[in-house]
């Protein structure tokens, strides 16, 4: 019977195969995420996974070589997923510009931070782990560069340097959710504190010509 | 075998209360071997981010793994023993630090002060934060330690801080707590390849920026 299908059917057949095992595999990412936010920093085991996104366990190590593999996909996606802010609008002043990074900053800090912690919890010698977890904080630096090129422009490019490691440093994942866990801040008295460290650290803004 | 006799502390020293000098150094070699476990489980921090595990202790501390297990009940305890060890060793370096000076030079002391701490236990923090899970006596540790930082940076900058209203006060504090973390400090030394003297610059620098004016006395 098959050898008498026609080309387009088993072509359409093939792709339909194709869509279900995308989605599956979608639902296992998905599922993992889900898990991953509500255990973190544990690691959800394959039965949970398996059970969440509603397949077999054989159906996991179809797609992934291992859960480590699931893992790096996991934050592939999530990566994916994230609009970047948008620039500094022109004219913006200062606590603008400040009051918008923190907002965006606290937010992100907010929705990841169960899944932050699973990553830094099992990136061990993951050198995939490792990378994203460079390629996130290069995102976070490359923004407070641009939203404070105005003020950062005065500096020397060591200081510069300097200016840039301590503001990603005081806005981590971390130190945001000390301020919430450990000193017991709210989200806008959190925001609030973030905001006045900035000010102070950032050098005075130039005046327009 | 004679029924050992204990000397009460109104009684005068008898004869048979001989064996205890044994007793003793027993007890002084059973506690040297707890003391190099500890520190063999240090070390092996240091040398791998990876939990060790008590065979590889064992081997470190040239004991059993067996005399390991005769001092902690499981390797939880040997976590926990070792946290108290390095927080009563971190106390007593901070202890020393002086916390008079003017403000470049209390800034310079508490910094460098912190900055040592860093690259010492930072592998032990590390090891801390992934194994602490559901742990009360971790957990509880990590609180004093932090409460303890907290203590010494209010210390340090008592003459700035006591210019400022309560709630800016407490800002500043969260906030130069949250910049000399431990992590914090990682990131300039392995991901930003500072060194020990430009990392304590970057953070000499913003906790500068970050205090206010200090009052003339």
């Amino acid at each position: 019977m098959g050898l008498l299908q026609q080309p387009a059917a088993r072509a359409s057949k093939v792709d339909g195969r194709r869509l279900r095992s995308i989605k599956t595999r979608r639902r296992i990412i998905d599922a993992y995420l889900s898990l991953a936010h509500e255990k973190s920093p544990l690691i959800p085991t394959a039965v949970e996974i398996a059970r969440q996104a509603n397949c077999s366990v054989r159906s996991i190590f179809e797609r992934f070589s291992d859960i480590h593999g699931l893992q790096v996909a996991a934050v592939d996606q999530v990566l994916s997923e994230i609009t970047p802010p948008p620039p500094p609008r022109e004219g913006d002043d200062r606590l603008t510009r400040i009051r918008a990074q923190v907002e965006t900053r606290s937010r992100s800090c907010e929705r990841w931070l169960p899944l932050w912690r699973s990553l830094m919890a099992n990136q061990g010698e993951s050198v995939e782990l490792r990378q994203r977890a460079v390629a996130l904080r290069e995102r976070i630096v490359a923004r407070l560069a641009s939203m404070y090129e105005v003020e950062l422009s005065t500096v020397s490019p060591a200081d510069r340097k300097r200016l840039l490691i301590v503001l990603e440093a005081l806005t981590d994942t971390e130190s945001w959710a000390r301020m919430k866990e450990f000193f017991g801040l709210s989200f806008e008295d959190a925001c609030q504190t973030w905001t006045q460290a900035i000010d102070r650290l950032l050098p005075p803004t130039p005046s327009r010509a | 075998m004679s029924t050992p006799v204990t000397a009460s502390a109104d009684s005068p020293p008898s004869p048979v209360s001989k064996p205890e000098p044994r007793i003793d150094r027993r007890r002084l070699r059973s506690a040297r071997t707890k003391q190099a476990i500890i520190e063999a489980y240090l070390a092996l921090l240091r040398e791998a981010p990876q939990v060790p595990t008590s065979t590889l202790i064992a081997k470190k501390a040239g004991c059993s793994v067996r005399s390991i297990f005769e001092r902690f009940v499981d390797l939880h305890a040997l976590r926990v023993a070792a946290t108290d060890y390095a927080f009563a060793e971190a106390t007593a370096q901070v202890a020393t630090s002086d916390a008079s000076g003017g403000r470049q030079e209390r800034i310079r002391t508490h910094v460098r002060t912190r900055g040592a701490i860093c690259d010492r236990w930072l592998p032990l923090w590390r090891a801390l934060n992934a194994n602490r899970g559901e742990s009360v006596e971790l957990n509880s540790r990590m609180v004093l330690m932090r409460q303890a930082i907290l203590k010494r940076i209010e210390l340090m900058y008592s003459p700035e801080l006591s210019t400022l209203p309560d709630l800016q006060r407490r800002q500043i504090l969260i906030v130069i707590e949250s910049l000399i973390d431990f992590e914090s400090w990682g990131r300039m030394r392995d991901y930003n390849g500072l060194d020990f003297e430009e990392a304590c610059t970057v953070w000499i620098q913003a906790i500068d920026r970050l205090l206010p004016a200090t009052p003339v006395s």
